[in-house]
């Protein structure tokens, strides 16, 4: 076996970017030519993504105070994608809910924030409309509506760079985007089996809770941070869009698998909100998902049969 | 007499050859096995389930999930 995997690894979109392709001795110089084509997606996701670059075609259409704004064809994409996320999850994903998370007492790093209570959302409220006019490649928000991309972007952005390198080599045998997580996977392995997500286990740091086996697809994992802040610590970072403030139930974290990181991302989202309940009849009615949901307390659920590496199953305790 | 021998020391020369390579040789090195991990789920009925995965017959992990970082304000 003479494939090995040739990887990048690069600092983008706020995290550690990681890119690989199934290459063969005599494929160096299409593996860096696939490589380089994924890192140019990336940056190419980024500036038009970005809410930190003041520049980014996202931050026009923010700061657009509800007027038309032309865009890029990757921030079209991207709103496109969130808005069929948004009505697929009831409205438990949404991309306008910033200013919310902001309201709860998360308005600076998480270090200098202080002991106060939480205000409520204000004037903002859920489901702000995002027009799309994608002829004239426009968008228009709700006047005084924004948008954060944050997860869904990556998601995107891990997608896109992954179909840049089979274009940049059509002939790819397989290869693999991880952006922090948001990860998209084609192809053979260098082995010749399946892709191998191991899904970082919440309660032992360091330690894994499962292994995904996925052929083509993507992961993305959502979770509430261990990091809480506000009155005794009670509140974190995932706001439920039905109330503005921070969501009462959830898992630790939940790993979602779907056809594309995109939709993963969103729909990690939306359960990381969930109880179990919902959240399994939310996957249920999604058959192109699968979760690994972790709870704070209690077993490991695995919703829509998760392609997890399980080798067998031993004994039924219950 | 003398052929009878001659076949008698050289497979007596040949059993030692073996037995000198077989002792010289350190015997090979068991390959190292991650432990196999348990985990207990619990299907969408309800019903749970130990389950057994192991990873030696896996393979190390091409890429690891993370939660979402925390939005900056």
């Amino acid at each position: 076996m003479t494939a090995r995997l040739e990887r990048v690894e690069w600092r983008a979109v706020g995290t550690t970017c990681i890119a690989g392709v199934t290459s063969g001795p005599s494929d160096g110089r299409r593996a860096r030519a696939a490589l380089a084509a994924a890192r140019a997606e990336v940056e190419a996701c980024e500036a038009e993504l970005s809410r930190f670059r003041p520049e980014s075609d996202l931050m026009r259409l923010n700061g657009a105070g509800g007027a038309w704004t032309a865009v890029g064809p990757r921030l079209l994409d991207t709103l496109r994608l969130a808005l069929r996320a948004r009505e697929d999850t009831g409205g438990r994903f949404d991309p306008t809910v910033l200013p919310a998370l902001v309201a709860a007492g998360y308005d600076r790093s998480f270090e200098l924030l202080e002991e106060r209570p939480a205000a409520s959302p204000g004037g903002w409220r859920a489901g702000a409309a995002i027009e799309l006019d994608e002829p004239a490649g426009c968008v228009r928000l709700d006047p005084g509506a924004s948008v954060d991309l944050g997860g869904i972007g990556k998601g995107y952005a891990a997608t896109r760079a992954l179909d840049a390198m089979f274009e940049a080599w059509p002939s790819l045998p397989g290869g693999l985007v991880d952006l922090g997580g948001d990860i998209a996977v084609r192809g053979a392995t260098p082995e010749g089996g399946p892709w191998r997500i191991a899904v970082a286990d919440p309660l032992r740091p360091g330690e894994t809770a499962g292994m995904l086996l996925l052929g083509s697809g993507g992961v993305a994992t959502s979770g509430r941070d261990r990091r809480r802040f506000g009155p005794n610590a009670s509140l974190h970072h995932l706001i439920d869009p039905a109330t503005g403030r921070p969501a009462e139930p959830g898992p630790l974290s939940v790993t979602v698998v779907a056809t594309g990181a995109a939709e993963a991302e969103a729909h990690a989202t939306a359960l990381a909100i969930s109880g179990p309940e919902t959240a399994a009849a939310h996957v249920a009615a999604h058959p192109r998902i699968s979760a690994l949901y972790i709870p704070d307390r209690g077993d490991v659920l695995p919703l829509g049969n998760p392609p997890l590496a399980q080798t067998r199953f031993l004994v039924s305790v219950a | 007499m003398q052929r009878i021998w001659a076949v008698v020391l050289s497979v007596w020369a040949m059993l030692a050859i073996v037995a000198f390579l077989a002792w010289s040789r350190p015997p090979a090195a068991p390959v190292p096995q991650a432990a196999a991990q348990t985990l207990v789920v619990k299907t969408v009925n309800g019903k749970q389930q130990l389950v057994v995965a192991q990873p030696a017959v896996l393979g190390a992990a091409h890429a690891t999930t993370a939660t979402s970082a925390v939005p900056k304000p």
